[in-house]
């Protein structure tokens, strides 16, 4: 069982990178690169307001999630809104997530620094394995964002704009959809999740400028597992790959790990090529 | 024709002339000096980035060695450093702009080996005097490289230190837990081929991805093993992974780490910021060379703290400081041939009684020999120690 809690809780921090990849995909069809960047600079955020400054975790989340969002609305106002063609807007974001890895370097060094976490760092005996307490933590925190991610997508009149700019964005437009500002509205928000998120994720992963490289790469794999702008489908894709992750190393062999992720990745890409939760529509034209 | 001809010449040698200017920072061109060029990732990504920063600290201290004890027979030595950003086309590229501008003497190459296995041809092209710290399959090898040398001890050394230490302890049976790296994954090879030969029991050697983010799968494969013990190669973030892991798992087992372990800022700061007396370092030993570990009565090595904290701080441990002896190996090989030419120099530096005399801080005698120009007999170097807080690249 600790093996199980341990891929899930690995598998919950994917997911959650993922979700942020997809709360931008849905508002303007193109990718955030950097994402998982954020999600880093929230967790050196951490380090400092917790370890430097002593302030408490509830204010730490609000300063990391004010500040990362802010980030966020910087380059979306700088990399991605004079970018008309949406493809240019994956080297852009890239760009992006360069410059943040190289700010986080100078700021904080290269080193990896221990991130507190509120709920202590020993490990606990749970359902018959062991596991750390932000490891339960992140598993829920996961659970949680989609949930509520889903529910205020269907059942709010903002959820529900950005659903139809991600459908249509002309057609949206034509109902007097702001697209504009909800394009930067999700940068916004995608922003909010990374600093609260990065918070979490730190007391795991520890600050490390690398952080941002090593999650990347795996938030699309669950992106494309679960399927483009399906939140549910992030969870479940990233579960899968945490899980397989571990059970590959520990039953095959370290070197196993990616090859048995990209296996799955195939399998899942050749019986449904739009995800798990993505159901492709003919159109008629 | 000819003058446009002459015009672009003119426009590219100045331009050339100009670029070179700007790739290298420090003393050069004095024709009577003994010029010497370091090679260092100081702008690379992670924490390469402070290692090559004590490297190339290492190397400008040597070099001050050399000119306050009469420079190379008489010459004065200068310093040229250039920053490779630890990748292997900008090593290449930036070093042949420093060789077309002022041919240095000797090149000390601060790793990663990627940038020694690209560079080194280049170097045996020219006809230059080379120390290495990042070892490659075939760099201390005479007959491919005949004017390099592997200044930092190999994997094999630093093993057979292992031994000694086994045997102190009544520890029989070993795992092996190393990174995909390419020195982790020669540390670990070599680390199974000879503790087998030796007749140490290695219940199982695992692997990891360097770039992983959680250690208990592999942990709970060796914890089935039972080993006595588990020999660590981990460098940054995947230490604490693995401390992690082995306290998750509440797994008591002795963790005996090598010198990446111990060039991991982890391991020499108190708590939020490294493990120092935290209940996770308890279990955790790591291989050291003297040099690394502070002692008042080892003036050699003292005088090279000295010397380094003039060039400013000294940002990991003095296992990177190697860079510093290749000048006092140096001086003694000149002495004793009279010459600074890299042949003479290098046959030198393969007599023992030269390296005898060389006056070397961080290893007494490298063992260089003309059948191989790395560390021999330096296992008696290093000891283990628990970690503990690092000031000035030694730990207290």
């Amino acid at each position: 069982m600790t093996l199980i809690w341990g891929g899930l809780a690995l598998g919950a921090v994917y997911a959650l990178v993922a979700v942020g990849y997809n709360i931008v995909y849905i508002s303007s069809k193109t990718f955030n690169f950097a994402q998982a960047q954020l999600m880093m600079v929230g967790a050196f955020l951490a380090y400092t307001a917790l370890v430097s400054w002593n302030l408490t975790t509830p204010v730490v989340v609000l300063v990391a999630a004010a500040v990362v969002a802010g980030v966020a609305a910087l380059e979306q106002v700088v990399a991605v809104n004079p970018v008309r063609d949406p493809h240019n807007i994956l080297v852009t974001t890239l760009g992006a997530a360069i410059l943040i890895d190289g700010f986080v370097q100078l700021q904080w060094g290269s080193q990896p620094l221990a991130v507190p976490f509120f709920a202590g760092d020993d490990a606990v005996t749970f359902a018959g394995g062991r596991v750390y307490p932000v490891e339960l933590f992140l598993i829920i925190l996961a659970v949680v964002v989609v949930v509520a991610l889903t529910l205020l997508s269907r059942r709010t009149m903002t959820g529900l704009a950005l659903l139809a700019m991600a459908e249509d964005r002309e057609a949206a437009q034509l109902r007097g959809v702001n697209v504009r500002l909800m394009a930067f509205g999700a940068f916004v928000v995608a922003g909010v999740l990374a600093g609260t998120v990065g918070v979490f994720v730190g007391p795991k992963t520890y600050a490390i400028s690398t952080l941002g490289a090593s999650l990347a790469l795996k938030g699309f794999v669950v992106l494309a597992i679960g399927g483009f702008g399906s939140l549910p489908g992030t969870l479940v894709g990233g579960l899968i790959v945490g899980l397989a992750e571990a059970c590959a190393v520990r039953y095959l062999g370290s070197e196993y790990a990616h090859l048995t992720v990209f296996l799955i990745l195939v399998a899942v890409l050749l019986a449904r090529p739009s995800g798990l939760f993505v159901r492709v529509r003919e159109r008629v034209v | 024709m000819r003058l446009r001809m002459t015009a672009a010449t003119g426009v590219f040698a100045l331009a050339a002339a100009m670029v070179g200017c700007g790739s290298a920072d420090g003393a050069g061109g004095d024709d009577d000096a003994y010029h010497v060029v370091v090679l260092g990732g100081l702008s690379s990504e992670g924490i390469l980035a402070d290692n090559a920063s004590t490297s190339v600290n290492a190397a400008q201290a040597g070099v001050d060695f050399a000119n306050d004890n009469g420079g190379v027979v008489g010459r004065k030595v200068t310093i040229d450093v250039i920053d490779d950003t630890g990748d292997p086309t900008v090593a290449v590229s930036k070093l042949r702009e420093a060789i077309a501008e002022n041919k240095p003497d000797l090149v000390l190459n601060s790793g990663p080996s990627t940038v020694a296995e690209a560079t080194l041809p280049i170097l045996n092209q020219n006809q230059i005097l080379s120390f290495n710290i990042g070892p490659t399959v075939n760099s201390s090898d005479p007959k491919k490289f005949p004017l390099n040398f592997d200044i930092a001890a190999g994997a094999d050394q630093q093993i057979a230190a292992y031994q000694d230490h086994f045997e102190e302890k009544g520890y029989g049976k070993i795992a092996i837990l190393h990174g995909n790296s390419a020195y982790g994954e020669t540390f670990g090879s070599t680390a199974e081929d000879l503790l087998t030969k030796s007749g140490v029991e290695v219940t199982v050697r695992e692997e990891y991805d360097v770039a992983a983010l959680d250690m208990t799968s592999q942990l709970q494969k060796l914890e089935a093993s039972e080993p006595d013990a588990v020999i660590v190669d981990a460098y940054g973030a995947p230490l604490g992974y693995i401390l992690k892991g082995v306290g998750k798992l509440g797994w008591d087992v002795p963790l005996i780490g090598n010198t990446s372990v111990s060039s991991t800022s982890l391991t020499g700061a108190a708590a939020p910021e490294g493990i120092v007396g935290t209940p996770e370092a308890k279990s955790l030993v790591m291989q050291v060379p003297s040099a690394a570990k502070r002692d008042p009565a080892a003036k050699a090595v003292n005088e090279a703290v000295e010397r380094m904290l003039k060039h400013g701080e000294i940002k990991s441990s003095m296992v990177l400081a190697m860079n510093y002896d290749a000048l006092p190996l140096v001086m003694a090989a000149a002495e004793s041939a009279d010459s600074i030419e890299a042949a003479d120099l290098a046959k030198a530096l393969e007599n023992p009684k030269v390296l005898e005399r060389a006056s070397t801080a961080l290893y007494d005698d490298y063992g260089f020999s003309s059948d191989v120009h790395k560390p021999q007999d330096v296992s008696r170097e290093y000891q283990f120690i628990a970690p503990s807080v690092l000031k000035d690249g030694q730990f207290q």
